[in-house]
């Protein structure tokens, strides 16, 4: 033992400290100092976790290929792949369907449909959503071939994936013995229209022609299918065709020249007509194209230029001009390395591939993003993408099937979907909108934050208006002149309004205030004006009192006698709204002549926005319950304490109460109070119930005081609970409230520095 | 002197006086506003238990206005207002708006609605008849009507006359009102631990399925459990026969009233719960029903989609998701506070986590919600649910909001007030008794447990309580962690293991937004809103008022100390 401890026996007794005592404490230091960092650590792991559940939106596609299988030399015109991903198909010339088990046991295997009496087939179009192939023969016919995919499971419970073919007879298109060159077919559901267009090459000649099919309505949902009307389009076009497209809704048929210009023929009551012509190249010397395809939904068009490889997407939607339902110039995407001739369209998403010499690319329609990019080592020649959005397949000229595993689990986010301005489908421009979940198959998520964002500055905005000047004015009374014995009972109720539950506020705001305000609009107008300006006459009156009339009201006690004289104006100006709105706001029907003196009417036919009952006024009134005692208790508090010693001074020097209070105190506390609004605004930004309950909930870009709005608090709120678990949507609220953590956060950061600073001020006044 | 008798000239007026009224003007609004609003939700919901008069009202010959063209009608007049659409005359031109009275006149099984407009020109007499009674039931909210007589068993008949009567229409709903406690328990709590018992049953079966080879010992568990379930069904099938014989017996004695717009009317007797003629009753009496009426609100189960009946279920939701927030925010929140002021050293790094600690008070409850339902709902939650509970799976049993993730996530967003309040408590223990006590030998820890904390005791207590008030009123996170409109069982009740953290639950708050805003007939659920919305509002007031007595308290107590 070191001789320097001295031994416990030399320590007098009474000094000994036991050994309990001290593993106690040396414990508890360490507990303590562990568990309240981890707290602290814990409590911004909040961030941390909030930040992690994000990230994956702005990830790319992750690609991974599984296998590659070679098959059979042929000319092989469709790939396709049945809804689990495990059995794609190659179809070849001769009309083999050629198999492959890419998991199982089965290896590669054929399929015929047995047509006994073609010539082979010249094109086929493989419609994925509903498993079917059209294929045009070279005789001048087509048949559509339905996939009939199944699972079967054997004793041991192990999937396979059953396929069987299901041809239907052959229906004629185009000149009787025509080779069919492209065929493109649209089904627009049971019982509804069906249409082919094709290009049939007769005699050196290519031509377009189309072909209706009917089906009757039967008891037992589709009846017998007959062909209907045949059409030849060809005179209607100059120039020589390249290829035909027809949208699923089979009321139009599309056709690109060899210069590169789509023409639009409409199916209306007639047959069909031209209804637009359009080249989506033609600010390039050659506009010609290398691919024109629609994606899901038949919407969209995407053009890819031959020469430049440069892509575009052209969409329908009706022309503000003339009132015409036209395709039109709304996306531009990135520049492919080469001019790209293979497509696939995704069937759950606007997902598409292209590709072309020595490359591939995945790319999102509604944001124009490239999701995934790739040199290839082959040429792929055909392509589709799996059911789910989680497979893609390329066919190369050497008639490898490449396989590949796709991971994107959402491909509609990106920065500039989130807080760019993009271009639906169907919309005439493009805008900033939010529309999470729509009710067709073909909806593309609208996912702009930029509303949600708008719509909490606008309540915030609406709330400060009404609850700054309230409590700045009631701070600075309450800090500079009202009666201490006073203020003890005053600041506590004013707190107490605090408390309120927002849910309590929103509640009233939507069932009590709302109804109220809503005929009322003018009249609060008058309150607006009435109350200030009566307490700066009844002031200034009181001033030209003589002292002994001025002495009745002692010093601090203003704002009792203020209270009578409110309510009399206040109700003065209530009633005096309707009477003002007689004289003010009144609105002539032009159809009857007769006048209405409603501000409901008359401020939608004054500024052209509309006016709802739940509007943005009865939130700012309400959401200033919440801030009102916010902003009150900080900035009374730092207006209080200012140093005595300067008040006392400048009251001295004989400049009058206001005088002290305005020039003196106010500045000396100017960084406190500017705190105190920040805190309100923090706030005001997050408020959640209020919003909730008291107004539309509609996410719109204005800032129209009677209309409503969508907050990001509120739209959490509303769209969460339903969100699936790790989807794309559950991100983006979680991205919603990160924006609204880190809004609040620096918010009150900066309140806080402030403050801080403005404590070391007082410091040295004193 | 002259210029002396200008310097304090008593006409000279100081300036910026009228400024000073504008000032004033502030603080009276704002004090208006808060008193008046306070003052509306206490009348509005202080006056739903208040037994109102009932009125008859007669229409002028002809008139249409009355229900299904009869000439009477009669209701508690809700509210008088001018009409929003003026009336025209025959030249198309408006009159001046009138007067139109809304009248609660009940019966909605016979009339498909509750409420009532009526154009005051239309009403010919009031009056208050002595013997109309309104009746509180089980379906189909309130029912206003005059008794005729009281049909007991089979045959024998009261007519309203008898002096019998009235005690026999209060004997009979007793009888029934004890019934139907009756039904409820057997329906409940009985038939509920059998279902329990077939599901405990069903989920060890699993569990002997899922394995790949069966035990004799397995075949046995499984025959014992073919066993044990059909004795639960033989069970089960006597019960389910006792309650049915309850409820036909609920049926049998009948009470023949006519409405007041002259409709003949036959009550089962047992889905009457109470009965009262609101314009024959004293003063005391009104007092009487009152607080019954409260205290049924308090101690009740929600009837008829939350529109009537009582909010328990709420209030207990409500108190034990409090209480496990308030268990799981003191400990960590005191921790962190005496980390913070007395272990960590003081400079820049503690400095900047003080305020963003602060600075986390003023985050959107909103956020937290959201931290609440991907952190401890589908993380925590699912990870358990896989660990411990994978054999009910897919039906998640913690994966999903339950009253434990709400507390924990309510905790989570009041720490940063318990941390403040705490630190601000500590820092206001005066140097002096820490130094004494080290001076006198005691450890480290030792003071801080012995000397500190007591002192700091109530400002601790302080934040605690204002971290309650907060949690109670909070309701935009509770709707992503498992608040629901309608829970059937509570967190807490008889069934093994009593506490039942993983279940969901309702809430004062959620009640209000749910009456409010999802309710079928928001009209008729207004007075059960307002009810709610004061009790909250009491609950939430209380609380702040204690919290800022206790610290007014306490800032004059450590004045000298500190400052």
């Amino acid at each position: 033992m070191p001789a320097a401890k001295p031994k416990s026996s030399e320590i007098p007794a009474r000094f000994q400290v036991a050994k309990r005592t001290l593993l106690m404490d040396r414990f508890m230091n360490q507990f303590i100092k562990i568990g309240g960092l981890s707290v602290i650590v814990a409590v911004f792991g909040i961030f941390l976790f909030i930040l992690i559940q994000i990230l994956p939106l702005f990830q790319g596609a992750k690609v991974e290929e599984l296998k590659a299988v070679q098959l059979d030399r042929a000319d092989y015109i469709a790939v396709g792949i049945d809804e689990w991903a495990e059995v794609p198909f190659a179809l070849q010339a001769n009309g083999t369907f050629v198999f492959t088990d890419l998991f199982g046991t089965r290896g590669t295997f054929a399929k015929t449909s047995d047509f006994v009496d073609t010539a082979g087939f010249g094109a086929a179009h493989y419609l994925q959503a509903r498993q079917e192939v059209a294929i045009g023969t070279r005789d001048g016919r087509f048949s559509v071939v339905k996939l009939n995919y199944r699972p079967v499971f054997d004793a041991d419970r192990n999937r396979t994936i059953d396929v069987a073919l299901a041809p239907s007879p052959l229906y004629p298109i185009g000149p009787t013995g025509g080779t069919v060159q492209k065929i493109r077919y649209a089904d627009a559901g049971q019982g509804n229209r069906k249409l082919a267009a094709a290009l049939v090459e007769h005699e050196g000649k290519v031509g377009l022609h189309v072909t209706t099919l009917a089906q009757r309505r039967g008891l037992m949902g589709g009846g017998q299918i007959a062909v209907g009307d045949r059409h030849d389009l060809t005179p209607l076009i100059e120039g020589e065709l390249e290829a035909v497209l027809a949208p699923t809704t089979a009321d139009a048929v599309l056709v690109v020249t060899k210069s590169g210009e789509i023409l639009y023929f409409f199916l209306g009551a007639n047959g069909f007509e031209l209804r637009q012509r359009f080249t989506p190249f033609s600010d390039l010397p050659d506009a010609s194209l290398s691919l024109a395809e629609f994606i899901f939904g038949d919407v969209t068009l995407v053009a890819v230029s031959r020469t430049t490889g440069q892509m575009r997407g052209y969409s329908l939607y009706t022309k503000p001009h003339s009132g015409v339902r036209e395709f039109g110039h709304t996306k531009t995407f990135e520049t492919l390395p080469a001019a790209s001739d293979v497509f696939a369209a995704g069937t759950r998403n606007k997902a598409f591939i292209v590709g072309g010499p020595n490359h591939g690319a995945l790319m999102y329609s509604t944001t124009e993003a490239t999701r995934w990019s790739t040199q290839t080592a082959f040429r792929p020649v055909q392509a589709v993408i799996g059911g789910k959005y989680d497979r893609m397949i390329f066919l190369d000229d050497d008639d490898v099937l490449h396989f590949y595993e796709l991971k994107d689990p959402h491909p509609e986010a990106s920065f500039k979907a989130f807080f760019g301005k993009l271009w639906y489908e169907g919309q005439p421009e493009p805008t900033f909108d939010w529309q999470s979940t729509g009710g067709s198959d073909d909806f593309e998520p609208k996912l702009s934050l930029v509303p949600l964002i708008i719509g909490s500055l606008k309540g915030t905005f609406y709330a400060m208006l009404f609850a700054v000047p309230i409590a700045l004015l009631a701070a600075v009374y309450t800090s500079q002149f009202l009666r201490p014995s006073v203020k003890t009972i005053v600041k506590p109720t004013m707190e107490i309004m605090a408390s309120l539950p927002s849910v309590v506020l929103g509640f009233l705001a939507a069932l009590w205030l709302a109804p109220i305000l809503d005929t009322r609009v003018p009249s609060i107008l008058c309150l607006v004006l009435a109350l200030p300006g009566s307490a700066v006459l009844f002031g200034w009156a009181w001033t030209k009192l003589p002292p002994r009339g001025r002495i009745l009201i002692a010093p601090g006690n203003e704002f009792l006698v203020y209270i009578p004289v409110m309510f009399l104006v206040g109700y003065a100006a209530w009633s005096f709204g309707p009477v003002l709105e007689q004289i003010a706001f009144v609105v002539t029907d032009p159809a009857t002549g007769s006048r209405t003196a409603d501000f409901r009417l008359w401020w939608p036919t004054v500024t052209g926005t509309p006016y709802e009952q739940r509007n943005s006024m009865v939130v700012g009134f309400m959401m200033g319950f919440a801030v009102i005692p916010i902003i009150f208790t900080i900035a009374e508090d730092s207006l209080s304490n200012v140093p005595q010693a300067l008040r006392s001074g400048s009251l001295a020097l004989g400049a009058s109460r206001w005088q002290t209070a305005f020039r003196i105190v106010l500045p000396t506390a100017s960084a406190g109070i500017f705190s105190a609004l920040m805190i309100g605004l923090g706030r005001a930004v997050g408020e959640t119930m209020i919003v909730v309950m008291a107004t539309g909930n509609t996410p719109i870009m204005e800032f129209n005081m009677f209309s409503g709005m969508r907050t990001l608090s509120a739209n959490i709120a509303v769209e969460l609970p339903e969100a699936p678990h790790h989807g794309t949507l559950y991100r983006t609220l979680f991205l919603g409230a990160m924006m609204l953590f880190l809004m609040t956060f620096a918010v009150n950061t900066l309140a806080e520095v402030l403050r801080q600073r403005l404590r070391d001020r007082y410091k040295t006044v004193e | 002197m002259p210029s002396d008798k200008k310097f304090f000239s008593t006409t000279a007026r100081p300036v910026g006086e009228s400024w000073v009224w504008v000032t004033s003007m502030g603080l009276a609004v704002g004090l208006t506003m808060i008193v008046f609003l306070l003052g509306m939700i206490m009348r509005n919901g202080i006056s739903v238990f208040w037994p109102k008069p009932v009125a008859q009202v007669t229409l002028v010959e002809g008139s249409q206005a009355g229900i299904r063209g009869a000439i009477t009608l009669g209701g508690e007049l809700v509210k008088t207002q001018t009409k929003r659409v003026a009336a025209l005359d025959a030249d198309g031109n408006p009159l001046p708006p009138g007067e139109e009275f809304q009248f609660f006149v009940g019966n909605k099984e016979t009339y498909g609605f509750t409420f009532k407009y009526l154009d005051a020109d239309q009403v010919a007499a009031k009056t208050f008849p002595a013997d109309v009674v309104v009746a509180e039931r089980l379906e189909y909210g309130r029912a206003i009507f005059t008794p005729i007589s009281l049909r007991v068993g089979a045959d024998r008949v009261i007519p309203v006359g008898d002096p019998s009567f009235a005690s026999t229409l209060d004997s009979l709903i007793d009888a029934a009102n004890a019934r139907r406690v009756e039904i409820r328990h057997i329906e409940r709590d009985l038939i509920g631990k059998i279902n329990r018992g077939l599901e405990q049953n069903r989920l060890r079966v699993r569990a002997i399925e899922a394995k790949s080879s069966r035990t004799p010992a397995d075949e046995a568990v499984l025959a014992e459990i073919s066993a044990s379930n059909a004795a639960l069904q033989v069970e089960f099938e006597t019960l389910a026969a006792e309650a049915k014989a309850l409820r036909d017996l609920q049926v049998v004695d009948r009470l023949l009233a006519i409405t007041p717009d002259g409709t003949d009317r036959d009550y089962a007797v047992g889905d009457l719960i109470e009965v009262t003629r609101p314009n024959d009753l004293s003063f005391g009496q009104k007092v009487g029903i009152f607080f019954h009426r409260f205290w049924s609100f308090l101690s009740d189960e929600p009837r008829e989609a939350n529109t009537e009946g009582g909010i328990f279920p709420a209030i207990f939701g409500t108190f034990v998701m409090t209480l496990i927030m308030s268990v799981a925010v003191t400990p960590f929140g005191v921790l962190a506070a005496i980390y913070l002021r007395e272990y960590a050293k003081q400079g820049p790094f503690v400095r900047a986590v003080r305020i963003a600690v602060n600075n986390l008070a003023g985050v959107p409850s909103i956020v937290f919600g959201v931290f609440g339902l991907g952190f401890f709902v589908y993380m925590v939650g699912g990870t358990l649910d896989q660990l411990f509970f994978s054999l009910s799976l897919p039906t998640p049993t913690f994966g999903t909001g339950g009253v434990l993730w709400a507390g924990l996530t309510l905790a989570l967003m009041t720490v940063p007030v318990v941390i403040v309040a705490t630190e601000e408590a500590l820092a206001a223990v005066s140097r002096g008794s820490r130094e004494g006590s080290l001076a006198c030998g005691a450890s480290k820890w030792q003071t801080i447990q012995r000397i500190v904390l007591p002192a700091s005791l109530p400002g601790i207590l302080t934040g605690l309580i204002l971290a309650m008030a907060r949690g109670a009123g909070e309701v935009a996170p509770l709707m992503l962690v498992g608040v629901v409109k309608l829970a059937p069982t509570l967190p807490i009740d008889g069934l093994y293991p009593y506490v039942h953290l993983e279940r969901k639950f309702m809430h004062l708050g959620f009640h209000i937004f749910d009456l409010g805003f999802q309710s079928p007939d928001s009209e008729a659920a207004k007075p059960m809103v307002f009810a709610t919305t004061f009790l909250l509002i009491l609950l939430v007031v209380c609380l702040n008022l204690g919290a800022i007595l206790i610290r007014n308290h306490l800032r004059k107590k450590y004045k000298t100390a500190t400052f």
